[in-house]
């Protein structure tokens, strides 16, 4: 049994789901004088994302674009680099992306794989930027990152407010995006699969995204993990100078590492606009890129564990939602939870230290029983 | 009559097994200044340490005033009249100087901090000894000889009466050496004590009273500074054994490998730390470096091995300039390099062993293959080593950090030695490590060298470099001060001298044997 909870994975599965259930057990506890049913809420908050079909797809859907932006994060944080730059990413590959596909006259095998191509090339320079300050400017990270996200916000208003956004709309949003801009289903509408085709389509809108997210996930752990750049990344992470001193090119792999990290962002804000919303609306991130970090914190920066960390959250977020249209807990409450929720998942190191802690508790004390051995044995003298 | 202190039968062994403290008996009287010289790691700061209450004795017994007292921490201390002059100075650097000065025994009004009382607190005793501060100045704006002064004024507010300096003058400019000095003065004259730790013998001679050399965690004298001369001094604080138990083949020495010349360096806080260095080094050969610790010795091996980029001058592999390139240009010409400071420099702890062995060669075949690295490769290299160098662990998968100082050093030599230079670089190469470890490094040295590589020995541990070296030259204050061609015919009292500046070969007799 020791064994079994000695074994890294098993632990790490542990600790997640601690996280995720005492942050549901107190959101529970809120829930209980709160609400007038509560039992109700909380089910559906626990199982809304299954009781339909189109909250599954919106599940899914929130998820994929929970992986790329925590595959953002976490391929910067791995390097230490505490890059705040995914919304910014993520704003300018919706913008571009979302041109790509309203404007350039190409049938959709071109014009999708293009759009999608902009934007990772915009999310690669809006990400060289703050790589390129810090490396050769010593820029703090954090601030740059965040300065650049304003800048990319106003830049996305402004084009859509004066430029895209058609004459006649009444709001700030672009015409629809025509079928040869938009991502298709994820199942091919061949008449094998037609029955199960239409039953997507109908309800979700999960596109070709879902494969293309699998095969990010796969780059960027092979990116992370098994080659030289990954060497690279993961040692500036662990120890910079240690880097420097065997002969690591730092400066020139930092930026690289955010540039790199900025691909990720830009291609979950294609996500959005070509596969979720269908057009360039304003805010589009809302607080997106912001979650993240959370995806990130709570998969430790391991681009393999990061779907399954967004799928998770993704769930919590889905039900949060569905709690709010079908019970009578307040759309603030739910905030509360949902932030609980995130407190917890985020206090990381309750449970390592609590258990260093107690590590260090018996160390101690077995070191006394052994320096008072020898007092005890001249007390019989 | 008593002394004021008495330190009696002090021994500290650290956990790690070090012996800092050897059975040391110490007294300091009451009025006096007494100056603690030794070199790094003789065990004077942990003396003092243990004086002040910081660390507690493995065993002995100390007294005040004939009295015997146990200090559980500075607190207990400071109680009986003992506090410490940190040479990191503790405070907080976005308060004001007068808040630093109380801080953590603050005049309170209501909950909040007397501030008025504060500052009148610390303008009276900054008057009362002489040692200006400006109460309102916030801490960080402020230059460094005065956040020293905050620092003994901190200590004077609560009322010490004998003050332990530890290595003070090492921050400051000559100036504010002089006005530290003048201060002391006019502690003395209020009746204080004080303790004051140092391993520069000019600063010994001008301000002590009495000087006590430690040595290898023990006290090899105490006398009155007026008695003392600093040639004997110098003898007192480096006289060691040398190891009979390293075997050197005698070999002769081969070709001219690196050339150092007119090499200087300034720092970033505009300091020369190194000043037209001239040298060079031969194949199977160890040239040892000898001299007290922040004589150069640090900038020197940052900037021959591409981590700090020098003022001016170069160093010359192979006809290739080598200074002012990348660390990879410099290992790529054939210098290895073990840093002084293996934790920060020289390995990342919380990375694997494996992963640590390779970062001088993971992007070469066969480790790079294709667009990957070859996992297989890595653990091979890993297994290799771990064997050849007798690193204890049960795989190289761990991260560094699961093992012991001495083989996390290994980890460092096993890079080094095995990616076959011509020049090798070793600063500090047996540092804080236990003996075993120690003796199969310098082992591993020596075989180098007598396999015709060049090597670069630093290290502040006298008798290492006496004892490794074949050829050997002193460094005070950025400069060579002398070249000794056969490190087997030098004493060391000889060298003790030339490393403390009291003496000093001339341009001329050095330049034949550089």
């Amino acid at each position: 049994m020791k064994k079994f909870f000695s074994n890294p994975a098993v632990r790490e599965v542990l600790r997640i789901f601690i996280a995720i259930g005492s942050a549901l057990l107190l959101g529970f506890i809120i829930t209980l004088f709160i609400s007038k049913d509560p039992i109700g809420a909380y089910k559906a908050f626990l199982t809304g994302p299954f009781t339909k079909f189109n909250r599954f797809g919106d599940w899914i859907e929130e998820s994929i674009t929970l992986t790329l932006v925590g595959l953002s994060v976490a391929i910067a944080f791995k390097a230490n680099m505490f890059s705040m730059g995914t919304q910014g990413q993520l704003v300018l590959g919706a913008l571009v992306s979302g041109v790509v596909a309203l404007y350039v006259p190409l049938p959709a095998t071109l014009r999708i794989p293009l759009a999608l191509i902009c934007a990772m090339a915009v999310g690669f320079i809006w990400g060289w930027i703050p790589g390129y300050l810090k490396a050769h400017l010593n820029a703090n990270e954090i601030v740059s990152t965040l300065m650049l996200n304003t800048i990319a916000i106003k830049i996305y208003d402004y084009l859509l407010v004066f430029y895209i956004k058609p004459e006649d709309a009444g709001y700030n949003v672009s015409a629809i995006f025509p079928p040869e801009g938009t991502l298709p289903s994820f199942i091919p509408n061949v008449p094998f699969f037609n029955n199960i085709y239409t039953l997507f389509t109908k309800n979700t809108d999960i596109t070709i995204m879902l494969y293309i997210v699998i095969l990010a996930v796969i780059v960027a752990y092979y990116l992370v993990f098994k080659t030289p750049f990954g060497y690279k990344l993961r040692m500036i992470g662990s120890n910079i100078k240690f880097a420097r001193y065997g002969g690591i090119d730092t400066k020139k792999t930092m930026i690289l590492v955010f540039a790199i990290s900025g691909v990720y962002g830009a291609l979950a804000g294609a996500h959005m606009t070509m596969g979720i919303q269908h057009s360039i609306i304003t805010n589009i991130s809302i607080s997106m890129a912001f979650e993240g970090i959370i995806v990130a914190i709570l998969a430790r920066n391991n681009p393999l564990y990061v779907p399954l960390t967004a799928l998770a959250y993704g769930y919590l977020r889905a039900g949060a939602n569905i709690m709010e249209r079908s019970s009578d807990m307040s759309r603030e409450m739910i905030a509360i939870i949902q932030a609980l929720i995130i407190l917890f998942v985020t206090a990381e190191q309750i449970l390592p230290t609590v258990q260093k802690r107690i590590e260090e508790r018996k160390e101690q004390n077995s070191n006394k029983e052994e320096s008072s051995l020898p007092d005890g044995g001249s007390h019989e003298l | 009559m008593a002394s004021l202190v008495e330190m009696r039968n002090i021994v500290k062994i650290y956990s790690n097994g070090v012996v800092a403290n050897n059975g040391v008996d110490f007294q300091i009287e009451k009025g006096e200044i007494h100056a603690i010289v030794g070199e790094n790691g003789a065990g004077k700061t942990t003396l003092m340490k243990i004086l002040y209450g910081s660390e507690q004795p493995t065993s002995g017994e100390i007294l005040i005033n004939g009295e015997s007292v146990v200090f559980k921490s500075p607190l207990d201390a400071m109680k009986k009249g003992v506090g410490m002059v940190h040479q990191n100075f503790m405070q907080v650097p976005s308060f004001t100087a007068a808040e630093n000065v109380v801080l953590g025994h603050e005049p309170s009004k209501g909950i909040g901090l007397d501030k008025k009382k504060a500052i009148e607190a610390t303008k009276e005793l900054s008057e009362q000894y002489g040692l200006y501060v400006e109460p309102t100045a916030i801490t960080e704006s402020i230059n460094v000889g005065m956040r020293q002064r905050i620092e003994i004024l901190k200590i004077l507010y609560l009322g010490v009466e004998i003050l332990i300096f530890d290595e003070p003058t090492a921050v400051l400019t000559p100036q504010e050496t002089k006005d530290l000095f003048k201060a002391v003065r006019v502690l003395i004259e209020k009746g204080k004590t004080i303790v004051f730790i140092t391993h520069k013998l000019r600063e010994v001679t001008e301000i002590s009273d009495r000087v006590t050399v430690m040595r290898n965690g023990k006290i090899m004298g105490t006398l009155k500074t007026a008695d003392a001369t600093r040639e004997g001094l110098a003898r007192m604080m480096v006289g060691r054994e040398v190891f009979l138990d390293i075997h050197k083949k005698p070999v002769k020495r081969g070709q001219k490998v690196m050339s150092v010349k007119d090499l200087s360096f300034v720092s970033e806080t505009g300091h020369t730390m190194l000043r037209d260095l001239s040298f060079n080094l031969y194949a199977s050969e160890i040239l040892g470096v000898a001299g007290v610790e922040g004589n150069g010795q640090t900038e020197l091996v940052e900037v021959l091995t591409g981590l700090r980029e020098p003022a001016s001058g170069s160093a010359v592999v192979d006809e290739k300039i080598v200074t002012g390139k990348t660390p990879r240009e410099v290992r790529q010409a054939g210098v290895a390099h073990i840093p002084e400071d293996r934790l920060s420099n020289g390995l990342s702890v919380s990375a694997s062993i494996d992963d640590n062995l390779i970062v001088d060669r993971f992007f070469k075949p066969p480790f790079k293959k294709g667009l990957v690295i070859d996992q297989q490769v890595v653990e091979n290299n890993g297994k290799e080593l771990i064997k050849e160098f007798g690193i204890l662990t049960p795989s190289g998968e761990l991260p560094v950090s699961s093992l012991s100082g001495g083989n996390m050093q290994k980890v460092v030599v096993a890079r080094e030695f095995s990616s076959n230079p011509k020049i090798l670089i070793a600063a500090q190469p047996t540092r804080g490590i236990d003996v075993g470890a120690t003796e199969f490094i310098r082992d591993q040295l020596v075989k180098k060298r007598t396999d015709g590589t060049a090597v670069l020995l630093i290290s502040a541990d006298l008798s290492e470099v006496m004892s490794l070296s074949d050829r050997i030259i002193t460094m005070f204050e950025g400069e060579i001060t002398g070249v000794f061609p056969d490190a087997s015919k030098v004493g060391e009292e000889e060298l003790g001298c030339y490393m403390l500046g009291v003496k000093r070969q001339t341009a001329e007799e050095m330049e034949a044997l550089l």
